[in-house]
């Protein structure tokens, strides 16, 4: 009804097509899906934003660094810095909506980026920011502000309705019952339209899951379902069909009577979406062109000369008329002009009011403001206690982390089938090898060579799935850390040993076969301990791999990284070449290689306490295995030592796995 | 208010308006005006069968369910003609352009026809007939418009003239006519460029598709989404330019998601889809009727487009709203179907397929170059987009010294003691070497080869070469590179290391780990040719790799004591004939010596004092086999080559699965 309202006051003789359009999308007074924000009122302030990025030099360093620009010359870069916001005033209240129009160019997300305390590359040149008054930092937006972005970075292996009950568990107050929750992900479910696909999963470029426009719609349910004060949305309709993207417009429009502050950028709105706005924003390449009510808009470009011609969008319209023409010098000068003395009509004209909106008469803004206390009054869920604003704390968190990841792993069919038969694959080519059950015992130096084949060569696939897997979950890792929708140390946790079943079943199906084929001391306790050492073997390699996919921001750096680290490790091990005839550098490396003191555990394990028969043409001499160990170099730590500095090197790769996750941005390259 | 509605929209209209009236039923006089090509798609169906839930849940999972995407659909464009398919996400418009291209995947069920000129197509003809331009363009990011663009020609046209400087002439004339037309000029000599800053705009991207496709000259033109992702105005220019083209006697189908009200009357015709169903077909004049008719006047100030897309649209918000708005979707397209319009269409349809003289199907310009010409072209054309990449040329040549360094680190200097790891060292190095380069190798093809992969699945959808032919440039534009670099690797390594100072030990040396690096790259490429996701062939490349060096090089396991099978195995794998190259090279003539002064004879490893003792142990008879282990590991590289050649031929089929 409210609508009605707003639709009444510019057009005349409508109540037809009202009914009309009323059939044609469903009804206003049907229930109202999302119970109203009943915290604090927000209001958003932007004083005298100027805002520039420098052209090339906000360029992360390892693409500086791809283009062969040396580090000395970073900071020169040869373009000036480009002035991207310019002296922008804004004050929008709880129960408003603003769209922010323009033609694409940097103005836009660079706003959004702003308000969000997402600087990439930029710097606030002068004016600030508010938030209910004070100045925004990156704490008081992740408590209020719930940002959609316009890429999607969702778990591919969870349907839908996954997705969105696990982010319930994480998001929605620790107060509210499960049934409560799933109620709440089936109304953002049937507010999005996603019914249909409620079961499907959401896959990727590689996974088949829904379309691209209901992955999009995942995306913005995420953000919809904690309910926040203020709700941000970078190009949600890009990709929509116009039926979609008028309903989720619609959606947001009653989200924002229901006390909420809601701010979308929009390339093109259609003529109806545009009718849903309360407040536009129009700007072209960071200057304010309009700001005010979105119905007085024409009336506003009407008076300054540019009537909106019958049957055009007038959003379509004066995003045309203001955009610049970059298709020769000439017309870019002209629109130059013709924007900037545009901007300045319209500073004249708003200099005098505090909120910096037009207005065409005095009494019209108040409308916004005064049917809100009725719909307050429709609460579907009562929310009163400052307790019920609790978040699940990090117990809750890990515990439904763990659940998340799990069972997106276990779906991943592919993987898995792939991991496993390459597990197989390599235990079966070596364990036929040096196939042990026949007449001729091994010589020692092909057990040697069996023995550092088992822990130098099965970590080394493990390694490059890590490092695959981690980065194509990066982006979403990114996101929900920076939405603040869980902290760094329950996702580690989760991860860590989220990965332990699966690197149990791999070990099994690696170490098992190999030990039995090539008959290796078939004793119960010669078998946990060298069972025990490929575990912790792969295990450190697994957690090598974590640390290095966290810390570097592409996958190819991590690559890198981690084949550097792990060929050191290789050539120190004790095989390629022998421990003793390292040189300083290398044998101070081979002290840390966790390969190397897998080999000297298992060789300590197969040899010591056996007597070896050795062949010398037709000579056979039998030589204690100690003795073999000992001319390799190889027993002069105890056997407890591998393990414990094993175990050692897997903490501290834990440790810094933790530290990366904790202190660096895990934002990668592969985001767009 | 109808009659408002047209007038105003006859206000606005630009000066494409006045060409698009209704075109006459047939040309006056068919010789001076180039033949109307007519398409009839006649009763067009579509079904798929699915599995009804994901794997993990079993039950359903079982169960498949068919689902009909498209449903008896019948259209009728003639040249000179734009039709724009509408609809919501999901509704069946990308499968309909499919349908009509013949790309539908194998494993549905097609029925219907669709007829050019009255004449049904042969599965084979469709893509010598249309031009499809998809969603996402593919260009290599260092070539220029100018270059994309005249590769591109040089590979659809073959001039009369056999003089190649005339041709040359031709092609870029053509290239230029081309350019001009999709007002692309001033573009000419920029890069199209890789990263968000300093690459041209996604609208020019765009463009720069449609004017490659254009180059070929083709009648019918398929456009899947061509204003997703672009701003309002570069949407409207590129609609715009649509109809021209269509104008100039050619049909033009596009598929399009957010259309804007000033589009409207760019169309000649207009097809809204919902559920797979067409529900109206039409001239916008014809649909504004229709749907007054039905009781739906369109309102003032809002986008018809919009609000018959809605109208149209089945909303799943609760079942009720499904039940509703699916109803009035039937209700809308019964009425069609009932109409003078729809029956006009069948009509039509009917008469050009019992027309007396069917003019000839118009096929794109199908007088291409010769297989070698062509492959000369891509050759130049890859080589040109790499040569301007620093980063990639770099990456290629140094990688291999890259991976030397750390060997040289830990190694230093090779020695003739065996207690001091003579033996040792040289196998690890050699074990090195073998296993190391394949994997150098494997990097450079999943860094560079997927992207040229994207653009000849492409290209060779448009007819323009096939994916083989792209493989052969590739594996021809890197054969230099990989020269150059192992040379760097093996010059560096060798002497550094103070292997055998023989002048054509060395070359030798070069020679024999040569084959693994191009091996290792091959083997990828191969793989890539079947497996679409690069991370997939990373380990599998890897794996097979190292099981290939513990099986076939006896490094690490004396091959005499192997079991049988795996003896044979083998027999199949470079690496074995790589390593025994490698270690008589390097053993041959060696001598060997025992700690100080014979001190500790009683050492097991002072057995050996001449390599050659070490290779008739490890590997009796390899000395004698130095050349044919030459001859058997440089096959490899051919038969690999030829492995990936045939590769890509199934490819073409697995493509259109």
């Amino acid at each position: 009804m409210i609508e009605n309202l707003h639709l009444q006051s510019d057009m005349k003789n409508l109540s037809r097509e009202q009914d009309l359009s009323d059939s044609v999308f469903f009804s206003e007074n049907d229930n109202s899906l999302y119970f109203t924000y009943s915290g604090q009122s927000n209001t958003l302030e932007i004083r005298d934003l100027n805002y520039q990025i420098k052209g090339a030099s906000h360029m992360p360093w390892y693409e500086q660094l791809t283009e062969f620009k040396m580090p000395y010359l970073w900071n020169r870069g040869q373009d000036s810095p480009v002035l991207v916001i310019q002296n922008l005033n804004l004050k929008v209240r709880s129960g408003q909506m603003l769209a922010i129009m323009g033609s694409s160019g940097y103005g836009k997300s660079s706003l959004l980026d702003v308000i969000t305390c997402r600087e990439r590359g930029g710097k606030v040149k002068s004016g600030q920011i508010l938030i209910n008054g004070q100045p925004s930092t990156p704490q008081l937006v992740k408590k209020c502000i719930a940002h959609v972005r316009q890429q999607d970075s969702l778990l591919p292996n969870l349907t839908v309705w996954e997705t969105l009950l696990f982010v319930a568990q994480l998001r929605l107050p620790r107060a509210s019952s499960h049934a409560e929750r799933k109620k709440r992900v089936e109304e953002v479910i049937a507010e999005l339209r996603l019914r249909q696909c409620a079961n499907t999963r959401v896959g990727n470029e590689y996974v088949r899951g829904v379309s691209g426009g209901e992955r999009r719609r995942v995306s913005i349910g995420v953000q919809l379902l904690w309910n926040p004060g203020i709700l941000i949305l970078d190009e949600p309709t890009s990709g929509l069909d116009s039926f979609t993207s008028h309903n989720l417009v619609k959606t947001l429009s009653r989200l924002a009577k229901g006390n909420r502050l809601v701010l979308i950028s929009l390339h093109q709105p259609r003529s109806d979406i545009f009718k849903l706005f309360d407040l536009v924003l129009l700007m072209t390449s960071g200057i304010t062109i309009y700001s005010g009510a979105a119905r007085d808009m024409v009336k506003y470009f009407t008076g300054i000369g540019y009537p909106c011609p019958r049957y055009s969008n007038p959003a379509d319209f004066y995003v045309d008329l203001t955009s610049i023409d970059r298709k020769d010098s000439q017309r870019e000068m002209a629109s130059r002009e013709k924007v900037k003395s545009l901007a300045a009509l319209f500073l004249k004209k708003v200099r005098d009011f505090d909120d910096f909106l037009w207005r065409a008469g005095e009494s019209v803004l108040n409308v916004s403001e005064e049917p809100r206390s009725h719909i307050i009054s429709e609460k579907t869920i009562n929310v009163s206690s400052p307790s019920y604003h609790q978040l699940p704390g990090s117990m809750q968190q890990f515990t439904i982390l763990i659940r998340r990841q799990i069972s997106n792993d276990f779906r991943d069919l592919p993987t898995l089938l792939i991991n496993g038969l390459e597990a197989l694959l390599m235990s079966m080519i070596i364990g036929f090898l040096y196939y042990g059950h026949g007449e001729i015992q091994h010589s020692y130096m092909d057990m040697a060579a069996l023995l550092f084949l088992i822990g130098s060569l099965v970590p080394f696939p493990v390694i490059l799935h890590v490092i695959a897997k981690c980065h194509s979950e990066r982006a979403m890792l990114y996101h929900e850390l920076e939405d603040g929708m869980y902290s760094a140390g329950p996702y580690f946790f989760a991860k860590v040993l989220g990965e332990i079943p699966e690197h149990c079943t791999y070990v099994v199906i690696y170490g098992i076969p190999i030990y039995w084929l090539a008959n290796l001391r078939p004793e119960p306790n010669h078998f946990m301990l060298s069972f025990l050492l490929m575990w912790l073997v792969v295990y450190c390699n697994r957690t090598m791999a974590l640390w290095c996919a966290a810390s570097l921001p592409t996958l190819h750096l991590s690559y890198f990284m981690v084949n550097a680290l792990f060929n050191s490790f290789y050539l120190a091990g004790g095989f390629i070449i022998s421990i003793e005839n390292l040189w300083t550098v290398p044998a101070w490396i081979s002290k840390v290689s966790p390969l190397r003191w897998c080999y000297e555990g298992l060789m300590q394990i197969q040899f010591n306490g056996l007597t070896y028969m050795m062949q010398f043409g037709n000579i056979t001499i039998p030589v204690e295995g100690d003795r073999i160990v000992d001319a390799l170099d190889l027993n002069s730590y105890p056997l407890y030592a591998s393990y414990a500095v094993i175990a050692g090197i897997s903490i501290v790769f834990v440790v810094f796995y933790y530290l990366s996750l904790r202190f660096i941005k895990q934002k990668s390259s592969q985001d767009w | 208010m109808k009659h408002q509605l047209l007038t105003a929209m006859r206000g606005i209209g630009n000066e494409n308006w006045g060409n698009c009236q209704d075109p006459p039923e047939e040309p006056a006089d068919l010789s001076s005006m180039p033949p109307r090509h007519k398409l009839s798609i006649h009763q067009v169906s579509y079904t798929i069968r699915e599995r009804f839930g994901p794997w993990w849940d079993i039950g359903s999972y079982w169960k498949k369910w068919t689902r009909e995407i498209l449903k008896d659909i019948s259209l009728y464009v003639e040249s000179g003609q734009i039709l724009g398919i509408l609809g919501s996400s999901g509704s069946g418009k990308t499968t309909l352009l499919d349908a009509i291209s013949g790309r539908l995947r194998r494993k549905g069920t097609f029925l219907g026809e669709v007829c050019v000129n009255g004449q049904r197509l042969e599965r084979e003809e469709f893509q010598d007939c249309f031009s499809y331009v998809l969603q996402n363009e593919t260009l290599l990011s260092n070539l220029t418009v100018q270059e994309t663009l005249s590769y591109t020609a040089k590979l659809a046209i073959r001039e009369g003239s056999k003089d190649f400087f005339q041709n040359r002439a031709l092609c870029l004339l053509q290239v230029e006519a081309v350019m001009a037309e999709m007002s692309l000029s001033h573009l000419a000599n920029k890069l199209i460029g890789k990263r968000a800053s300093g690459r041209i705009s996604s609208g020019e991207r765009r463009l720069i598709s449609i004017a490659a496709q254009l180059l070929q000259d083709p009648k019918v033109m398929l456009f899947d989404e061509p204003t997703t992702g672009l701003d309002c105005m570069t949407a409207n220019q590129i609609v715009v330019l649509l109809s021209t083209l269509a104008h100039r006697n050619r049909i033009v189908i596009l598929t399009i998601h957010q259309p804007r009200s000033e589009l409207f009357q760019l169309f000649d015709k207009i097809a809204l889809m919902s559920c797979g169903e067409l529900v109206f077909c039409g001239t916008p004049v014809e649909m504004i009727d229709f749907f007054t008719d039905c009781n739906y006047p369109c309102p003032e100030h809002s986008n018809p487009f919009d609000f018959y897309m809605d109208l149209t649209s089945v909303d799943t918000q609760s079942k009720e709203r499904e039940i509703e708005t699916y109803k009035r979707v039937q209700l809308i397209g019964s009425a069609y179907k009932t109409s003078v319009i729809y029956q006009q269409t069948l009509e039509n349809i009917k008469r050009v397929k019992h027309l007396q003289t069917l003019p000839p199907v118009p096929f794109k310009t199908k007088d291409s170059p010769g297989t070698l010409t062509k492959l000369g072209i891509l050759l130049r054309k890859i080589t040109r987009n790499l040569l301007r990449d620093k980063m990639a040329v770099s990456v290629r040549l140094i990688q291999n010294v890259v991976m030397a360094l750390p060997l040289m680190f830990f190694i230093l200097q090779l020695r003739n003691d065996v207690l001091k790891g003579a033996v040792q060292d040289r196998v690890g190095l050699f074990y090195t070497c073998v296993a190391g380069l394949p994997y150098t190798g494997m990097l450079n093809a999943l860094a560079f080869f997927p992207a040229l992969r994207a653009v000849s699945d492409q290209q060779s959808q448009d007819g323009l070469y096939q994916k083989w032919q792209m493989l052969l440039a590739y594996i021809l534009h890197v054969l230099p590179f990989s020269i150059l670099s192992v040379a760097m690797f093996s010059s560096v390594l060798y002497w550094s290391l103070g292997m055998h100072p023989e002048m054509a030990r060395f070359g030798y040396f070069s020679a024999a780990v040569f084959v693994p690096h191009l091996a290792g790259e091959l083997l990828t490429l191969v793989l890539l040719g079947v497996v679409q996701n690069t991370n997939i062939v990373n380990s599998v490349v890897a794996l097979l790799t190292v099981a290939g060096v513990l099986v076939g090089s006896g490094f690490l396991r004396n091959i005499n004591e192997m079991p049988i099978p795996l003896k044979i195995l083998g027999y199949v794998l470079f690496q074995k004939y790589g390593s025994e190259i490698l270690i008589v090279n390097e053993f041959y003539g060696l001598n060997f010596t025992c700690g100080d002064s014979n001190g500790s004879a009683g050492n097991p490893l002072c057995l050996f004092t001449h390599g050659n003792e070490y290779i008739e142990t490890s590997y009796p008879g390899a000395t004698s086999r130095f050349t044919t282990n030459f001859v058997i590991l440089y096959a490899f590289i051919p038969l690999l080559v030829f492995l990936g050649i045939i590769v890509f031929k199934i490819r073409d089929y697995l493509i259109s699965r």
